[in-house]
């Protein structure tokens, strides 16, 4: 019986009545659940526009069918996808792409979408391995640390690379559609 | 400025800019008190889904927002068991001085090394877009004090050294 | 157009602002108090002050005919402050709520007033002649979370109200006895107390901060934390809404918004600055700030003084002193509120804000 210690009990968590338990549910609409395979598909698909060319309209595919549904696999993998596309886009393409689709019908929509990406892109594995090797802190060879200060920017911009378009994308988002794009990500309860 | 640093301190200065628009909120859980919503998390509904801005693995910003504060922290880049050094003195330094910088954090969050804490009442009695400025420029300063404290160090370490030597010359 | 009429109050927020129905008396809440400003020549003179309140003051309304003064607090509780030969004379008002009172709104009957609170509950109260007393009824059925705001339908019975749970909605606040049945409308026909009439979410679910009722009463607008201004036209009782126009918005959010007219919304917030939306059921935009920005002030600014350019070199180390936003406002509007023009159409509004200023402006 005294295995329990009441005193670090959190009675607040029991109390179904206590605003420690708001359902956060209530907050998203109704979202319908999206397999890994369908996933899949949609990525080929988005790829198949890429290999075409038609960077614009594979970045639009990807976005508008985000997988809110989706498992942690299935959003992974869609991150993955999309930061593929967001990859492959000249840096002298994005503000046209970008206004192209602010303009068109629910692009305000589909660039929040993007936002969220960009504000998730942290998560995306691929992105830190590549240059470092392993992730977790990066020490420099020499063990005495003596090992002039040149060495402070070579681990960065090796790691930073990827980072950096996505960096460049965000400045682009940002022009084009505002804080207010920044904003809606930090509101809205569906995550990518 | 270095060319890739320039989009990443954008990208911080976009999402403090949107994350601090803060009101007055009085507590939900006890009554007659009105405390930072981010630290005492005891409202699901009024925290925001937190933002992270990274240049790589060393180098990001988490942006936690709430309806009446916001917490920024920051990972200063360490590329080696030197800077790892400097940079734990440094923010050592100044936490301990927290009081003095009004929207300092005394702890920082774990993964990071310096964390600031802006509520409501700072966003009143402050310019909002001086409170950004602010974070930025320290981004900025506190890489290039990092730098210079590691050159000093070396120099210092090689004159040591050298002097060390002389006899044996 | 004339530039709008700026009275620097004080350094220090204004959470709600009130003029009486005359313009003349202006109560703005600071801090724990309420003070009462009174028009003179161009300005506005510190006439009175209203203590009572022991937390801050959250909410402030004059009944344009009777002229009492409902306030409401941090506190939990709201004071009803009538005026009489020796000053103003408060009546505590036991709202029964165990958290902050968060804003308050007389109807337009000025019978009753609603106060939204953190306890997840809205009180309607009234006066009890016999006893003497303000009693106060809650509304609570579907709130989950803290409300922030609070607005009267133009046939007194109707309450919208927005919360930090995301949801704008629409309560009957009828009390039996006092309340005329109210004509069927858009909204229901049977309204007994505490009827949900609608509840409205945005796909993005900000906080709302902002409810109002157009003015015929027969659509609802509300701004949130995303940027948002939802508008939405119900078709009646127990049915899907004709139409849900949602705007976002690629500035910050919005704080407060009045209807100019069926067709013209006013939003302000963090932007510190008022915009315009145009529209009707088939669509609304945004149409621009309510600001010039050609503004008197930004003229003497550009020719600036060598010595002030050295000045400011020498006691800050840069040449141009950005401290200033281009806007009239330096922080956060609050409130905005009708100043003239009735249903028809405003020619005047009135905006408060984090930064100690009132401001009248020309539409």
């Amino acid at each position: 019986m005294s295995l329990v210690n009441w005193r670090t009990i959190n009675v607040d968590a029991l109390d179904p009545e206590s605003a420690a338990n708001f359902d956060l549910t209530s907050l998203t609409p109704a979202l319908a659940p999206v397999s890994l395979s369908d996933v899949q598909q949609l990525s080929t698909q988005v790829r198949q526009l890429l290999r075409g060319g038609d960077a614009e309209g594979a970045l639009r595919g990807a976005l508008e069918n985000a997988p809110y549904g989706g498992d942690e696999r299935g959003k992974e993998a869609h991150l993955a996808t999309v930061i593929e596309v967001l990859q492959s886009i000249r840096q002298s393409e994005m503000s046209p792409i970008l206004s192209r689709i602010y303009q068109s019908e629910g692009g305000s929509e589909v660039l929040d979408t993007l936002m969220k990406y960009l504000m998730d892109c942290h998560r995306y594995k691929g992105m830190s391995q590549g240059a470092h090797g392993s992730s977790g802190k990066s020490m420099s060879p020499t063990p005495t640390g003596f090992s002039q200060a040149q060495s402070r920017n070579v681990g960065s911009d090796t790691g930073g690379q990827g980072m950096s378009v996505l960096l460049s994308w965000h400045e682009k988002l940002v022009e084009t559609a505002g804080p207010g794009s920044i904003v809606r990500v930090m509101t809205d309860r569906r995550t990518v | 400025m270095s060319q890739s640093l320039r989009p990443y301190l954008q990208a911080v200065r976009a999402s403090l800019t949107a994350a601090l628009a803060l009101s007055n909120f009085a507590s939900q859980t006890s009554e007659r008190h009105n405390v930072p919503e981010i630290e005492a998390a005891s409202s699901p509904e009024v925290l925001l889904n937190p933002l992270t801005v990274a240049r790589n693995d060393n180098e990001k910003v988490l942006v936690e927002p709430s309806i009446n504060s916001v917490r920024i922290s920051i990972k200063i880049k360490q590329a080696d068991e030197i800077e790892h050094i400097l940079v734990h003195k440094f923010t050592r330094f100044l936490t301990q001085r927290a009081e003095a910088f009004f929207i300092l954090r005394r702890k920082p969050i774990k993964g990071y090394d310096i964390s600031f804490l802006i509520t409501n009442y700072h966003t009143e009695e402050m310019l909002k877009h001086k409170l950004v400025d602010f974070i930025i420029e320290f981004m900025e300063e506190v890489d290039k004090e990092v730098s210079e404290m590691k050159l000093f160090l070396n120099a210092r370490a090689r004159f040591v050294a050298e002097s060390f030597l002389t006899p044996f010359d | 157009m004339a530039p709008p009429e700026v009275h620097h109050l004080f350094h220090h927020p204004i959470a709600d602002h009130s003029f009486s129905a005359d313009r003349k008396t202006l109560a703005v809440a600071r801090d724990n108090n309420v003070e009462l400003y009174e028009r003179s020549g161009s300005g506005f003179q510190l006439k009175d002050e209203l203590r009572g309140h022991d937390k801050l003051v959250t909410g402030i309304d004059i009944a344009p005919n009777s002229g009492k003064i409902v306030t409401c607090s941090q506190d939990r509780n709201a004071y009803v402050w009538e005026p009489s030969p020796t000053g103003w004379t408060p009546t505590l008002v036991l709202l029964r709520i165990n958290r902050a009172a968060t804003c308050v709104r007389w109807s337009p009957s000025e019978s009753k007033f609603a106060a939204g609170s953190g306890a997840r509950a809205i009180a309607i109260c009234h006066f009890e002649e016999e006893d003497n007393w303000w009693v106060s009824k809650h509304l609570k059925k579907p709130i989950r979370s803290t409300i922030t705001s609070v607005a009267w339908h133009p046939n007194s019975v109707l309450l919208a109200a927005g919360g930090t749970d995301g949801h704008a909605r629409v309560l009957s606040g009828f009390i039996k006895g006092m309340d005329q049945r109210p004509q069927a409308s858009v909204w229901g026909e049977r309204l007994p107390f505490n009827t949900v009439c609608g509840e409205y979410l945005n796909n993005t679910a900000g906080w709302v901060h902002d409810v109002a009722f157009s003015p015929s009463g027969d659509a609802l607008a509300f701004v949130g934390h995303d940027s948002s201004v939802t508008v939405v036209y119900p078709a009646g009782p127990d049915e899907a809404p004709r139409a849900v126009v949602s705007v976002t918005t690629q500035s910050l959010p919005f704080m407060s918004l009045i209807w100019s007219s069926e067709r013209e919304i006013i939003a302000a917030g963090y932007d510190c600055e008022a915009y315009k939306l145009h529209g009707d059921e088939s669509g609304w935009a945004l149409a621009g700030s309510v600001e010039s920005k050609g503004r008197p002030g930004m003229a003497d600014r550009s020719e600036e003084s060598a010595l002030n350019m050295f000045k400011q070199m020498d006691l800050k180390g840069k040449a141009k002193d950005d401290t200033k936003l281009n806007t009239v406002h330096q922080n956060t509007i609050n409130t905005i509120r009708v100043y003239a023009g009735g249903a028809g159409g405003v020619t005047k509004f009135s905006s408060s804000g984090v930064d100690g200023r009132v401001v009248i402006w020309n539409l």
